[in-house]
């Protein structure tokens, strides 16, 4: 199991949307953006499941999954290798996403459809930093 | 530790410092105002000292719980105070509903990734809502907001914002948590300085308000005063006046005062008409310190009402002599004229206080401690004839006689000067003299009027004196005032509009009242209305010709100014005394005296006139030669024209007049088609006086009367009286108390023809109204 280093952490809070990549059980990979990678600690991160129904399907069936975050001020992206571990409804992980989403989302008449509808929390199974060629 | 390890840090201990130094400022700062503005000046400035920020907005949360407004805002070029936010909309709504920091990055990708998102469902035809706008920077990247939080209870948001991404570290967040706990604080105080600020004033205004009750409750309570105190001054100067002077014989009567008021033995006091005997009487009561009240009775007027109810000797006791002696208990029983008490009367009191004085002691006697004081004029050391010997023996045992004004006439300046003072004090005037010419002549008058006479004299004076010198002719004192045509000679009463007089006509010598205004009504307005409504009276009077409404002769100014009228002399009683002093009358009477009032009442309403006021006071029941129970409709006062007919409105439509417990609905209510019907309605009200003894309403206050006459169903009359009242009768007048005009008998006429249609016992014939006269008010019948 991997950690996640310090320097990670401004930029999974800068809040860019991140690419998420799931595959099927029969293998096929489906792609994905999601708005929030939440992190929970040096070992779990949290991504918001909003209404990616084949993303969802896919972690229920397969829980491993990629993600890649953008960290747009380093000229780089972190590569993340995740386990599915849970999914939350309620407690302190759900609430800080939800309230980040719903602030988004009021603003832009999309309250009630751009919701949360579940924080899925991920085991770190690697994490790398990939500087972007210059 | 390398040099340059050394300098970062002391470059980050200079930075601390200079934080902690901005902090202590701006907790000094906020906290030394109480002002909104204040507060937010100073968080908005400290933000700029600690992030170089220049996007700062503090937003409070309204009444409404619902929506935050900016109150102060910095670094926009728009200034976003007044901006409004839902709670639960945007980074600042979501903030104020979850009560929690929120600290964003990125917005712009966000927005951008929320509006793709939008747009896809849009696409595939999804309805969405409106963006809704938000105070702030439109294109902000990063934005931290914290809720202002006093306890858990929020009262509003403070965020600031940027246009490039950017983190708030844990350090910064805390930095901005602490002036926002301040902002909190600060704004905390403020309101509660200013509730607290509001409610002084309120407390003050109330205070105010309360002062200025009580001041009004003073003067009120001082006019009260002043009242009563005239009122006093009036009382004590009727015991007092006669009582004046240093001649020897009102030291003889003064000293007899203070004897006699040691003294529980019956007194008679003797002595001419109006020479004050009932001072005499009052001075010995208030002298003797008896505890009980003085009980004034006019033996006349017993003599008078005994007649009437012809009740056995044992009733008589009980209804005029006992409850008189109750009355007076512990106090002073006064028969005036007490030769004018009938023989069984007299007998009675004897037996009373022959009863009293056998059984002296305590206890043995059921009979009330009374003092008794009688007077008569006669010569009292005889029985008058036809009196009960017994009690006039008793009575002479212990005789004081008062002495005639001829017999004191060295008193009588000392008298003038009291009365003529009294009186000027009474109707405003500033009289400081008697001219010598005017004293010479009342000190050489003869007085058989006595004390009385010399009163009333110097009151007319008064009336008329238009100097602070007062004067009075040979003519004056022989003939008495000159109005017009016509002498006055005796004040009949005053009411509201002023004074009525017994005049009688220089040449015709034919008896007449004279009716003057009030002097002592200031000028002004209450003057000017009081003058209007006496012409008024005057030229509607003058206009009617039915026999059944007072004549009017005469009307002019006198010399003084005094408006005055001259109307017939009517010698009999008005309606309201007949039943307040003899009770209910029979049906019949009363249909007869109701139809004489619908005559007079047809003939004004012919004319378009209104009376308004029709009550019992004015329907005068009078004699008319050989004619009795003859009605006279008094009072044109507040006549008003119908509603329809040509002529100024002659009442003021502002003013509710009239008399309340007579007053017809439409009337109280203040419509402005007022016509004769209102009139039936208050007829119809005296017509139940007169058959009850009871007013149709009965209430505290004229407001509930007024009110019950607007909404309050009458009680048949049949209810009321034990009288036999006839069931037409009673229909006929439920009829005319009916609410709405409409539903009331259609004229005067047509009411006095349903009158007469009513079935009733024995007709009230003359004879049986002379008859009356005779039982009831026989110095009204023998007088010519």
């Amino acid at each position: 199991m991997a950690r996640l280093p310090p320097e990670i952490r401004p930029v999974l809070d800068n809040g860019t949307p991140a690419v998420m990549v799931t595959c099927s059980a029969d293998g096929t990979p489906n792609t994905t953006v999601i708005s929030q990678v939440y992190y929970v600690d040096e070992t779990h991160a949290a991504l918001s499941f909003q209404f990616f129904s084949k993303t969802i399907r896919n972690v229920r069936e397969n829980p491993h999954a990629f993600v890649c975050v953008f960290d747009i001020a380093g000229q780089a992206h972190w590569a993340l290798q995740l386990a599915f571990e849970r999914s939350e409804t309620e407690g302190p992980i759900f609430d800080a996403m939800e309230m980040q989403i719903e602030a988004i989302a009021s603003m832009t008449g999309m309250s009630g459809i751009f919701k949360l509808r579940a924080a899925d929390i991920y085991r770190v199974l690697s994490v790398e930093k990939v500087p972007h060629a210059d | 530790m390398s040099s340059h390890d050394s300098s970062q840090q002391a470059t980050e201990l200079a930075r601390k410092t200079a934080e902690v130094r901005i902090l202590q400022r701006v907790s000094r700062d906020i906290n030394s105002t109480l002002e909104l503005d204040e507060i937010c000046d100073v968080a908005l400035r400290t933000m700029d000292e600690l992030f170089e920020f220049h996007h700062a907005i503090i937003l409070l949360l309204e009444p409404d719980n619902t929506t935050l407004k900016v109150v102060a805002s910095r670094g926009y070029e728009n200034q976003a105070t007044g901006g409004r936010v839902q709670v639960g909309t945007g980074v600042i709504g979501m903030v104020a509903r979850k009560r929690q920091m929120m600290h964003v990055n990125n917005l712009g990708h966000q927005r951008a990734y929320v509006a793709a998102q939008r747009r896809e469902m849009e696409k595939a035809g999804r309805q969405l809502g409106d963006t809704l706008p938000v105070p702030g920077l439109p294109n902000a990247e990063s934005q931290i907001a914290i809720p202002l939080l006093i306890r858990d209870d929020l009262i509003g948001v403070f965020s600031i914002e940027s246009p490039v991404p950017r983190s708030f570290g844990e350090h910064e967040r805390d930095l901005v948590s602490i002036i926002a706990n301040q902002i909190a604080s600060a704004i905390h105080n403020g309101r509660l300085y200013e509730q607290r600020r509001l409610a002084a004033a309120a407390l003050h205004e109330a205070n105010q308000s309360l002062e200025a009750r009580v001041a009004e409750r003073t003067a009120a309570l001082e006019r009260e005063l002043r009242v009563a105190q005239a009122l006093l001054n009036e009382a004590r100067s009727r015991v007092e006046g006669p009582l004046l002077g240093e001649s020897a014989a009102v030291h003889g009567l003064r000293a007899a005062i203070a004897r006699q008021s040691r003294s529980k033995v019956p007194l008679l006091l003797t002595g001419p008409t109006g020479a004050g005997k009932e001072a005499v009487a009052r001075a010995v009561h208030d002298a003797s310190g008896r505890t009980g009240a003085f009980i004034f009775v006019r033996c006349a007027e017993v003599s008078t009402q005994y007649r009437r109810g012809g009740e056995s000797p044992r009733d008589a006791e009980q209804s005029f002599i006992g409850s008189r002696f109750e009355l007076a208990a512990g106090g002073t029983l006064f028969l005036e004229a007490v030769h004018e008490l009938p023989p069984d009367l007299q007998r009675t009191v004897h037996k009373t206080i022959d009863h009293d004085r056998s059984h002296s002691s305590p206890g043995e006697s059921n009979a009330p401690d009374v003092r008794l004081i009688a007077s008569t004029t006669l010569d009292g050391r005889q029985p008058p004839p036809g009196g009960f010997p017994p009690l006039f023996n008793l009575l002479t045992a212990n005789r004081l006689s008062v002495p005639s004004l001829s017999d004191r006439r060295e008193d009588i300046p000392a008298l003038v000067d009291h009365f003529v003072r009294r009186h000027a004090r009474r109707l405003g005037k500033v009289i400081d003299d008697v001219s010598p010419d005017a004293m010479r002549r009342l000190e050489a008058y003869t007085w058989p009027g006595n004390i009385r006479e010399l009163r009333t004299v110097l009151e007319r004076a008064v009336l008329v004196c238009r100097s602070t010198v007062l004067d009075i002719d040979a003519d004056q004192l022989s003939e008495a005032l000159a109005v017009g045509s016509y002498r006055l000679v005796t004040q009949l009463g005053s009411g509201g509009m002023g004074e009525v007089w017994l005049a009688r006509h220089r040449f015709l010598v034919r008896p007449a009242a004279v009716k003057l205004i009030r002097h002592d009504v200031a000028p002004g307005a209450a003057r000017e209305q009081f003058v209007r409504r006496f012409e008024r009276e005057a030229h509607v009077t003058a206009g009617l010709r039915s026999p059944h409404t007072v004549q009017l002769y005469d009307f002019g100014v006198t010399d003084s100014g005094s408006f005055y009228y001259v109307m017939e002399y009517l010698d009999g009683l008005d309606l309201h005394r007949v039943v307040t002093r003899f009770g209910p009358q029979p049906a019949e009477r009363v249909i007869m005296l109701m139809r004489q009032a619908c005559r007079s009442l047809a003939e004004a309403h012919e004319r378009g006139l209104v009376h308004r006021d029709i009550k019992p006071a004015n329907v005068f029941v009078t004699r008319l030669g050989t004619e009795y129970d003859y009605v006279k409709i008094l009072d044109f006062g507040v006549v008003k024209e119908q509603a329809g007919h040509d002529g100024a409105m002659l009442s003021n439509p502002e003013i509710v007049q009239g008399t309340p417990a007579f007053m017809p609905p439409e009337i109280v209510l203040g419509e402005k088609r007022i016509d004769g019907r209102a009139d039936l309605y208050s007829l119809a009200c005296a017509a139940y006086w007169a058959l009850t003894a009871h007013t149709l309403f009965e209430a505290t206050t004229p407001a509930q009367m007024l009110l019950q006459h607007v909404q309050a169903p009458p009680l048949p009359p049949s209810q009321r009286s034990e009288l036999v009242i006839p069931k037409q009768l009673e229909a006929l007048l439920m009829t005319c108390l009916e609410k709405d005009p409409a539903k009331r008998p259609a004229s005067a006429l047509q009411l006095e023809a349903q009158l007469a249609r009513v079935p009733c016992g024995p007709p009230w014939t003359n004879e049986r109204a002379q008859q009356w006269w005779a039982d009831h008010a026989p110095e009204i019948v023998g007088r010519t």
